[in-house]
């Protein structure tokens, strides 16, 4: 069974460094709609990856008590995490859209563009 | 070397990575010129603590951390809608 063992230790492993690059892109990069795609980083691989990580890991271990309701409630919440996150974060772009909240400047804008020509 | 030693080794290594990655998190919730990028921030460092609890549930060996994960995740996803909900249409209602 450990082969299971490992499999989620680098599961986590892939985890830890999807958080810490995301973390960064959310940090660094210029306006909201472009640091959405890093949240996804951060959420998505740094949160759902590690969370069947953690489910893998719990079924190959064997020192751990209680390790089948570890890896059942981490699984279910890397399901929950996968379903609700892009949701949650298409729905907080629309919001930012509708009222107007972020200033951009777009460097191309076609629609822009077709818009005042007609 | 057995397993759990091994286990121990590998969390030697990622619980700092997973700190660091909590303050830059913090760093923008506070920074955050709009309401959206701090409401984001927030998020993600929801599902991050969330994720970081079930490693902490095999670290310390206790089902109980689990639990609140869930609820953290599930909560993530509910701020986000309420606050969609509060910028578009000015109110939350139901």
């Amino acid at each position: 069974m450990s082969v299971l063992f490992y499999i989620g230790a680098l599961l986590i492993v892939i985890g830890a460094l999807c958080d810490f690059f995301g973390a960064l892109g959310l940090l660094r990069f210029p306006n909201f709609y472009v640091r959405l795609h890093a949240a996804t980083v951060g959420i998505i691989g740094g949160a759902a990856v590690p969370l069947f990580g953690v489910a893998l890991l719990a079924l190959g271990a064997d020192f751990l008590p209680n390790r089948y309701a570890i890896a059942g409630a981490s699984f279910i919440t890397g399901v929950i995490v996968l379903l609700a996150s892009p949701a949650g974060s298409h729905a907080l772009a629309y919001a930012a859209h509708r009222a107007k909240l972020v200033e951009w400047e777009p460097k191309v804008d076609h629609l822009g563009e077709v818009r005042e020509s007609d | 070397m057995s397993l759990e030693s091994q286990f121990f080794l590998l969390m030697k290594f990622v619980i700092p990575v997973y700190l660091l990655a909590f303050i830059i998190y913090a760093v923008r919730a506070f920074k955050g010129p709009t309401i959206a990028d701090i409401i984001l921030a927030v998020d993600c460092l929801s599902f991050d603590v969330a994720a970081f609890m079930a490693i902490l549930a095999v670290y310390f060996k206790s089902v109980y951390l689990v639990s609140g994960a869930i609820i953290l995740a599930l909560w993530g996803y509910l701020l986000d809608i309420y606050i969609a909900k509060h910028l578009v249409s000015k109110e939350v209602g139901a």
